[in-house]
């Protein structure tokens, strides 16, 4: 795997996770075994490693348990309305280039509620990244049908289990034109560090997606055994091979594939908005 | 520009073969994705472009993952087994060190030439005891004590030497140009062979390696201290037990008692404690490998190694 470069310049020593933390918020109010957390680490690692500064950084998120995710972070953060962080963050980024703009939002956010900003956030490919955290169900409020949630498995709207196929947001998001996709686990995070790294260095639009567990409401529900087991069954779940193109993979497959799956050099929105001769002219 | 092919000693490998009028024998030895096979495929067209019949079998099938990857190749007027009996290599070339150590036996006892990179490439199987600093099961011998065993000995490290050149996968032919010293064919036409073997875009680094490897034992030849020179390059960092330190640092009030840490722990050294709290049961067995830390959803465990243990990373 390639090492992404640092910002010219920044000296990284060890990652302290303390000096990227809201520490008068912790502990965060997300439940034992929750994955979010691990993921909440990996970019907080990733930020760390490429060098951003933290008054540069800007982390928006939406509803959800996700959006929660980002309060505990010391930087600029933005806690928006649901399904809309991506629609927050395009206009702050379009506003303020120099920013790092990484927006958290949950499956049922970015796929459901903001379902049409995710496509059209993909379609234009400015330069932010999305990380999706998904953990197949909406667990702040009680544990609904998600978008992700598989099939007949149990929850709140769907007693006698869901009957919806699965969206595989990955091909959704590179089929709508995203320029950097990738999928990965909470269980590898040092790889998911790597991705998330990959994803925030690249120039356009990067979806990451990260599997994450459900464990007290999910996971109790469908009977998937305690946080060490629902985060060990991500090894059976998952088939660390990249594929070079989504489109090739079955709609629901059994098996889920993690890794890179579209590295493109598309022109960047914001480099393209601000070259028009109106904008030149202001 | 081609290397210099007037060098001061005859080819002494296949001197003797001949004077026998019996097959050449190469013994080619390494791990995978080393480039063994590569060797191998020069080395026989090129003896059979002189007209020489060939015989080549290898054992590649368990090397993905490090595993033993060996080549025999037999060539001369009349060839009849495919292998090379015990001693009675001429040329052992070793792409790994320990692999190199292995196959000394095959080696022609008094006249064989042994040609190795002193590069290690450890196993996880040599690491028994997962601690910092802890002792592996690697080959103890240092370079001196082998090239004084073995009739003639070339110890290079030709891994650093490819990447120095800009292409850490080109340490094969360095030791591809260390070989031809010892063969009766000429530079220019190792170089060709190479050239149809290696990946398009790397034919000049690859040149410039072999070169060097010819350059390397051409001035072992004159200087024998020269021939010792990279015997002890890249020793890995000795740590003694005093100076590996790791500890745990568990925070009670973020800790949620998930149980990821205790059941994800490879030593198995964390427990929940009555309070539902992790604790650390083991100080002894933890290596601070930090899969604890990573994996705490809650931020809770910090693994804390004290700077002779990070630089031994």
């Amino acid at each position: 795997m390639n090492e992404v470069a640092t910002v010219a310049g920044a000296e990284t020593g060890p990652f302290e996770i303390r000096d990227y933390l809201r520490l008068e918020l912790m502990p965060h109010f997300m439940c034992p075994g929750c994955g979010h957390g691990i993921a909440l680490r990996a970019l907080l690692w990733a930020v760390h490693e490429l060098g951003i500064e933290k008054d540069k950084l800007a982390v928006v998120s939406g509803i959800g348990c996700s959006g929660r995710v980002g309060a505990y972070i010391d930087a600029n953060t933005f806690h928006t309305t649901h399904g809309r962080p991506l629609a927050f963050a395009t206009g702050l980024k379009l506003a303020r280039p120099d920013l790092t703009v990484v927006v958290i939002s949950g499956d049922g956010d970015s796929l459901a509620i903001g379902g049409n900003h995710l496509i059209h956030a993909c379609r234009r490919n400015l330069d932010m990244t999305l990380l999706m955290l998904n953990n197949e169900v909406y667990g702040m409020t009680g544990g609904q049908v998600s978008p992700t949630t598989s099939e007949h498995r149990l929850t709140t709207t769907t007693p006698t289990g869901n009957v919806e196929p699965v969206f595989d947001a990955c091909r959704l998001a590179a089929a709508s034109g995203a320029s950097f996709v990738g999928r990965e686990v909470t269980l590898q995070a040092p790889a998911l560090k790597n991705l998330v790294k990959k994803a925030i260095a690249h120039n356009g639009f990067s979806f990451v997606e990260v599997m994450s567990d459900c464990t007290e409401i999910y996971g109790r529900k469908n009977d998937l055994g305690e946080s060490p087991e629902m985060i060990l069954s991500q090894k059976a779940d998952m088939r660390p091979e990249a594929f070079g193109n989504v489109a090739d993979q079955p709609f629901r497959p059994h098996r889920l594939a993690t890794g890179v799956f579209a590295e493109l050099d598309r022109p960047e929105y914001g480099a393209v908005y601000r070259a028009q001769p109106a904008f030149r002219k202001g | 520009m081609t290397a210099d092919t007037s060098l001061d000693e005859p080819a002494e490998a296949t001197r003797e073969a001949s004077r026998a009028d019996r097959p050449t024998n190469i013994l080619i030895v390494g791990v995978g994705g080393q480039g063994v096979i590569m060797i191998s495929k020069v080395l026989a067209l090129l003896s059979q472009m002189h007209g020489a019949e060939v015989k080549q079998s290898e054992v590649h099938g368990m090397a993905k993952r490090g595993g033993v990857v060996f080549s025999h190749v037999r060539y001369g007027k009349k060839v009849w087994s495919p292998t090379i009996a015990k001693g009675e290599a001429d040329v052992l070339i070793a792409l790994e060190w320990a692999e190199g150590l292995r196959w000394l036996d095959f080696l022609r006892p008094g006249t064989g030439v042994f040609v190795s990179d002193t590069r290690k490439i450890v196993p996880p199987f040599a690491c028994r005891n997962r601690k910092f600093g802890a002792d592996r099961a690697y080959a103890k011998e240092t370079p001196a004590e082998i090239v004084s065993r073995v009739g003639n000995g070339y110890v290079l490290d030709a891994t650093g030497a490819a990447e120095d050149l800009g292409n850490t996968r080109a340490a094969n032919t360095v030791l591809l140009g260390a070989l031809s010293t010892t063969l009766e064919f000429p530079a220019e036409e190792w170089e060709n062979v190479i050239d149809q073997f290696v990946p398009k875009g790397t034919q000049e680094v690859n040149r410039e390696a072999f070169r060097y490897g010819r350059d390397w034992v051409e001035k072992a030849r004159r200087d024998p201290a020269f021939g010792l020179s990279d015997a002890n390059a890249y020793e890995a960092p000795v740590l003694l037990p005093g100076e590996v330190d790791v500890e745990l640092e568990i925070n009670e009030t973020w800790c949620k008692g998930c149980d990821i840490c205790v059941k994800l722990c490879p030593e198995r050294c964390l427990a929940l404690s009555e309070k539902h709290k992790a604790t650390l049961k083991n100080p002894a067995a933890c290596t601070g490998c930090r899969v604890c830390e990573w994996l705490c959803p809650d931020f809770a465990i910090r693994v804390k190694r004290t700077a002779a243990a990070e630089a031994a990373e």
